[in-house]
């Protein structure tokens, strides 16, 4: 099958290098049936679309991720360049359109002229040109036209001029290829050592010579900008072709500056994951509410049977353990998609590099490494864009490490508990406390991993770290919008029939066999009889009998098979852990939310056969502990998998990050309880 | 035999040649240094490494490690 896809319409991909302006111009041409698998960090994974309906053009569009060249250098690269020629699904393009920063043509045309060597159909898009235009320049599309010999197309990405020169183009050369049969793109074979590329850019030079011209006074008489003139083309033309943007140079004085920029670092990465609490707090109230709202309306509607039991306590209450924590996760993308589209997360890679190399990993890892705060599995897929396969290896191996977002309702949870009602701070405080520890954590995991890398990640290869650094630009709100609301949906399909699944596992394992207790429902309130059926029904439900066999295991940690249960089903994912907490301890009361009434009955809840209470200081950090280490995700498991080829890392994750999990949750609540904290 | 890593803030000067023996030679070439272009060192990041250079127009960020295989006059 090779080389013939089916394929009844035509395909246009769009390449460039990073920062060209690629992604705005897919966004100005695409059509509604836009889909993206893509992740913070980079346009990886593929976008496709149709044209958009105005343009009248029937052809599929691809947007590929950012090359500065045809030679891959990251597997990431490596994709990209192999499914420009072929593209598993799509096959090979018809026309490639590669976008051009004019301000930095002599470094893009690289790409271009690597492109027509291997036979391409190729359109450019010049963007940027009013960065160009800053400058006193402009580049001649004839000339470069007539030197590349393929259409070149001026488009200004904030208004959207040019785009109809671009359809006019993309039309004209698919009629050329209905006329002529279509030349398969050949592999790029042309040298790529040193004098190979040392050419090319002697080339690139004579025709950014002949393109690049000033631009032309307008004879206006105005003494000041004459002046100004002079000035400008008194100063060598080179010189000025050269110069990067003015007011980026000023701004990374002080954001890379040696001790102001570190602090600013520091101060952005703290607001970043404040208001990830901040601004998500009245939105979580109201979906939690929601949520408890329509269970209890269920129960009203449809009175206390195994079906309302299903549908509130199963169905309803999985569902809104997973809807809860959407609004940071919005927030959290969003954040990221800022920093990103400003410029600023590739300074923070370079101001972090040197601290991350001591222990093994690389500038980029953190990019990696902060979506991780958000989700690991996009987080792994960042971790393509490392060049260095054993840096690769070691951030993929760490970033389960990170404290992501679903760890937030099981720590929310928590930390309730804990915080005093007349003392809101002091829960702030805590999950602060949690941050910083898990970071310390993972520093401290991969450095000793870093230290046993030749045992455990077993690949070694050059280091290396060479970045661009994007000038400054107020980011797009409907990019962010667009990437913000995939990579939420995306997010939303992934957990929720996950979580929805087990939700009805556990509520089917605590509702069977005995789903009609017998009680002694003498001189007892209709509420009181419901309690004692729940409780009586748990105790001799299957979930007990599998409990059980955890219950060695858990009595050393100072808790019971209640606990031990959802923790295993917090396996599957973590934030399961509340649903399950929910399905096990919790009545669905006449209380305000899901949450409060959790938590009174967590209050009440004891050590079977003890009368000691089974939630305490003590048990409440060991747990926070116990999900700081633990891996418990298994679409993390399974993406680290993928990511890393083979079983051995993501078995090394699970046995060592759950081992080492169990170990500090036992030296934890028993340090605790020795020192007098029960 | 000076190089690109050897330089002061904000010194300019013009490439000579690239040492091929450092692995990471040709994504630098790649990225535009190539000789007879003018560079200058922009910034510095804490503990001086990595460095951030201007070149054609661009601001490129490589560890000291990597930019001591540019060879400048």
């Amino acid at each position: 099958m090779k080389g013939t896809v089916a394929k009844s319409i035509p395909l246009i991909t769009l390449v460039g290098p990073p920062n060209s302006g690629k992604t705005t111009l897919f966004n100005l041409l695409s059509g509604k049936n836009y889909r993206t698998v893509n992740y913070p960090g980079s346009t990886v994974e593929y976008s496709t679309s149709n044209f958009s309906a105005k343009y009248n053009l029937n052809a599929e569009i691809l947007d590929s991720p950012g090359i500065i060249s045809l030679i891959p250098n990251s597997p990431d690269e490596k994709v990209s360049v192999d499914s420009l020629f072929f593209h598993p699904r799509l096959g090979s393009p018809d026309i490639v359109i590669c976008t051009i920063d004019a301000s930095q043509l002599s470094r893009h045309l690289l790409l271009v002229l690597q492109l027509i060597e291997s036979h391409f159909k190729l359109i450019v898009v010049l963007t940027m040109n009013d960065i160009l235009s800053k400058k006193k320049l402009e580049v001649s599309a004839e000339k470069l036209s007539s030197y590349l010999d393929c259409d070149v197309i001026k488009v200004d990405g904030r208004s959207g001029n040019g785009i109809p020169n671009v359809i006019d183009a993309v039309n004209k050369n698919l009629n050329e290829l209905n006329e002529n049969s279509k030349v398969k793109p050949k592999p790029y074979t042309a040298e790529s050592g040193k004098q190979g590329l040392i050419d090319f850019y002697n080339r690139i030079e004579t025709i950014t010579d002949e393109v690049l011209s000033d631009v032309p006074g307008n004879g206006k008489i105005d003494l000041a900008k004459a002046n100004k003139q002079l000035k400008i083309i008194s100063t060598p033309y080179v010189g000025k072709k050269n110069s990067p943007d003015e007011l980026t140079l000023k701004i990374d004085r002080i954001l890379l500056h040696k001790f102001w920029g570190i602090l600013i670092f520091v101060l952005i990465m703290g607001i970043t994951f404040s208001s990830i609490f901040w601004l998500a707090d009245p939105v979580m109230g109201l979906v939690d509410s929601a949520f408890s709202y329509l269970a209890q309306f269920t129960i009203y509607i449809l009175g206390h049977n195994w079906l309302s039991n299903l549908l509130a306590d199963g169905l309803i209450s999985g569902l809104g353990s997973v809807m809860v924590f959407v609004p940071q996760i919005v927030i959290l993308f969003l954040i990221l998609g800022i920093l990103e589209d400003t410029g600023y997360l590739a300074r923070g890679a370079m101001l972090i590099d040197k601290p991350l190399s001591k222990i093994g990993l690389n500038g980029r890892s953190f990019v990696p490494m902060l979506s991780g705060f958000a989700c690991a599995i996009p987080a792994m897929l960042a971790a393509r864009t490392i060049p260095n396969r054993r840096e690769r290896l070691l951030t993929i191996f760490v970033i389960p490490l990170m404290s992501c977002s679903a760890r937030l309702p099981v720590y929310a949870l928590l930390i309730a508990y804990l915080t005093p009602s007349d003392k809101p701070w002091i829960g702030g405080f805590l999950l602060a406390s949690i941050y910083i520890f898990s970071i310390i954590t993972s520093v401290t995991v991969a450095a000793i991993i870093n230290k046993f890398r030749k045992k455990l990640i077993k690949a070694e290869d050059n280091s290396s770290f060479i970045l661009e650094l994007p000038t400054y630009k107020i980011p797009k709100p409907i990019t962010l919008f667009r990437n913000t609301y995939s990579s939420t949906k995306q997010y939303i399909f992934r957990a929720g029939p996950v979580i929805l699944v087990f939700s009805l596992v556990i509520w089917f394992l605590t509702f069977f066999p005995n789903v009609s207790p017998q009680i002694d429902t003498h001189n007892k309130t209709e509420d009181e009889i419901v309690q004692m059926e729940r409780s009586e029904r748990l105790e001799t439900s299957y979930a007990a009998d599998l409990g059980k066999g955890i219950q060695p295991f858990m009595t050393p940690i100072g808790m019971d098979w209640r606990i031990g249960v959802a923790l295993i089903s917090a396996f599957v994912a973590r934030e399961v852990f509340v649903s399950s907490l929910a399905l096990i301890f919790k009545v669905t009361d006449k209380s305000n939310d899901i949450q409060s009434s959790l938590l009174s009955s967590m209050n009440k809840a004891e050590i079977q056969n003890s009368g000691k209470k089974l939630f305490t200081t003590s048990t409440i950090v060991g747990l926070i502990v116990f999900f700081v280490f633990a891996l418990q995700c298994l679409s993390t498991v399974a993406v680290s998998r993928k990511e890393t080829g083979s079983w051995r890392i993501p078995a090394l994750q699970l046995v060592i990050f759950t081992s080492l999990a169990y170990l500090m949750t036992f030296i934890t609540v028993n340090g605790l309880r020795f020192l007098g904290v029960n | 035999m000076k190089t690109a890593a050897e330089l002061k803030f904000g010194e300019k000067v013009k490439i000579n040649d690239i040492d091929t023996s450092n692995p990471s030679h040709q994504r630098i070439i790649e990225f535009g240094f190539t000789p007879g272009q003018e560079i200058e060192l922009v910034s510095k990041a804490a503990f001086d490494d990595p460095l951030a250079f201007s070149v054609r127009g661009s601001l490129i960020a490589m560890r000291k490690k990597e930019a001591g295989c540019i060879i400048v006059s």
